[in-house]
């Protein structure tokens, strides 16, 4: 009686959206019209080949490649930081945490005032460097903007479960490193990084998995521009359903994001775990 | 010996400050955005002088341009995300709570999907989503905010994982002695899961609260807009009013952070069993 609040949402937004979702991606409908086509597999032969489909693809991988080592790394740092203090953990860890509040919008209108033309920021650089940089032009600029936003927004967050590993070490591993002469640099490679895989692994596929979901960054900020370069998968979603009015080619863009995140966070799972037996971690 | 450690001890100390400041940047040169004199925003990171001029053109408009609903997106923000949050927490309660306790037909079937559907990218639901709004004609109400997002299954999961923790015996003794399974959720497990509850109610408040996309889907009249989705779609047009932007953007974020700063207290206990 209990679980039925879950049974019937699951049924009304889970099970028909799923169903329905499946048909749609197969039809050629507009999101208006009364009668619309069963085309087949059209739509996604026609995303095959579509540009903004196959930006879509590679801008990911790219954002990936930009954030999860910043993002890892950085929140490793930051949780070493935490537990390293003698005093005032908790205030720390609660100051990283901040940014994760940020809304994307509030903090794609900052960074566009930090790097607007006339800003602080720019005209320093002109002065000083003589640099003068379109940063929201550029293509590789703006895609490290959008991935260093997204580092800022989540490190405190992954540091969070890196403290909640280290804090999980037990004791008498660093003792027993001790004894056998670990110290320092040695501690950290061959005790601490081992201990801390399962955090590792954890942070790793949430920061993986984030990267196939972006959406309001790009739009606040780039527009998924310039030249695509910022054009994720929910972008290309959005704009073919909802702006083109393509609903049937919309969802069978969807179905193609789905099925290749699965597939991408199932290789990189598969990654982590071999190379985890590779070094004995576990 | 002991002068090397406490150079150390400080070092470190000035390295987390550092990088706390790091952190923060973004808030402080938004919350300084919004209060500089509109020639300086954007010009100088400390103004020369403090103004509410971008607040004042929020709520009561400006000579030149028509001020937008910004107090009525402020109050459909905090409607819809807290019938939302609240109506995720407590349906999360009543789940978790029968999944964990009351052992029924099909409870392990249903965990198992419960944990498939988590992992079940959202995003290829978008568009029937969208439709079954709309035909339920509740497109552009509140409703369309709300119901969709009243059932979260990652609560659900957290609660489930909390309440098998807890002792079988208080609640055999409480039912023994008459209670419900109602009364015994919120009289005896509920306020046993306070932290917990905290740390959830947050996340989940936090969520709803940024959600852009969906809330831009469904509702169409200004009127109904949230703070963020508005916020979102005047900052092509007025892009030119920085100023006005940072103080919306302060709005948008001041009830967030006050509720996180009332609860962080909490914070520490609910994180750790919420990372596990």
């Amino acid at each position: 009686m209990f679980a039925s609040p879950y049974l019937v949402y699951s049924l009304i937004f889970f099970l028909f959206p799923l169903l329905w979702a499946t048909y749609l991606a197969f039809t050629n409908w507009n999101l208006i019209s009364p009668d619309y086509e069963f085309v087949g597999v059209q739509n996604f032969v026609q995303a095959f080949f579509s540009e903004s489909v196959r930006a879509a693809f590679f801008v990911t991988y790219k954002f990936l490649a930009m954030f999860v080592p910043i993002a890892v790394i950085g929140a490793l740092c930051l949780a070493l930081i935490i537990s390293a203090l003698p005093r005032f953990k908790g205030l720390f860890s609660v100051a990283f945490f901040l940014p994760y509040l940020a809304s994307g919008v509030a903090s794609a209108i900052v960074v566009n005032g930090i790097l607007s033309y006339n800003s602080p920021f720019n005209i320093w650089l002109r002065s000083t460097f003589g640099l003068d940089i379109n940063w929201l032009g550029s293509p590789v600029l703006a895609a490290l903007i959008i991935a260093l936003m997204m580092a800022w927004k989540f490190m405190g967050y992954y540091a969070l479960l890196f403290v909640a590993g280290l804090e999980s070490i037990p004791k008498d591993v660093y003792e027993a490193a001790r004894m056998d002469g670990a110290v320092g640099w040695k501690k950290f490679w061959y005790v601490t990084i081992p201990m801390l895989y399962p955090s590792f692994y954890t942070v790793t596929i949430l920061a993986v998995g984030l990267m196939f979901g972006i959406f309001t960054e790009p739009y606040v900020l780039t527009g998924g521009g310039p030249d695509l370069a910022t054009h994720t998968w929910q972008l290309e979603i959005y704009q073919q359903a909802f702006e083109r009015l393509h609903a049937g080619y919309g969802t069978s863009i969807a179905v193609i994001n789905s099925i290749v995140t699965f597939a991408s966070i199932l290789v990189f799972r598969k990654i982590l775990e071999v190379w985890g037996a590779k070094h004995g971690w576990e | 010996m002991v002068g090397n450690s406490k150079i150390k001890v400080t070092l470190l100390y000035l390295l987390a400050f550092t990088v706390m400041l790091v952190m923060v940047f973004p808030y402080i040169y938004m919350v300084l955005g919004s209060l500089s004199p509109w020639d300086q925003v954007d010009r100088r990171i400390i103004p020369t002088e403090l103004t509410f001029r971008s607040y004042e053109w929020l709520f009561f408009g400006g000579s030149d341009v028509i001020a937008r609903p910004w107090l009525r997106a402020f109050f459909n923000s905090v409607f819809v995300t807290l019938a939302s949050t609240i109506l995720m927490l407590v349906s999360a309660l009543m789940v978790g709570y029968s999944l964990a306790k009351l052992k029924f037909k099909g409870s392990r079937f249903i965990n198992n999907v419960i944990l498939f559907q988590m992992f079940y990218p959202a995003v290829i639901l978008l568009i029937p989503l969208f439709l079954i709004v709309r035909y339920f004609g509740m497109y552009d109400t509140y409703w369309a905010m709300i119901l969709p997002k009243a059932v979260n299954l990652w609560a659900i999961f957290m609660y489930t994982n909390f309440f098998r923790g807890l002792p079988d015996e208080l609640l055999e003794a409480a039912k023994i002695d008459g209670a419900s399974q109602w009364k015994i959720l919120w009289r005896i497990v509920l306020p046993m899961s306070k932290s917990v509850t905290t740390i959830i109610f947050l996340f989940l408040f936090m969520e709803r609260w940024v959600e852009l996309l969906w809330d831009m889907l469904v509702v169409n009249s200004e009127n109904m807009l949230t703070l963020n989705v508005l916020l979102a779609q005047m900052f092509g047009p007025y892009g030119g009013y920085p100023g006005p932007m940072y103080a919306a953007s302060v709005l948008l974020t001041l009830p967030i952070l006050v509720l996180f700063i009332i609860f962080s207290k909490n914070f520490k206990d609910g994180m750790q069993f919420v990372l596990k």
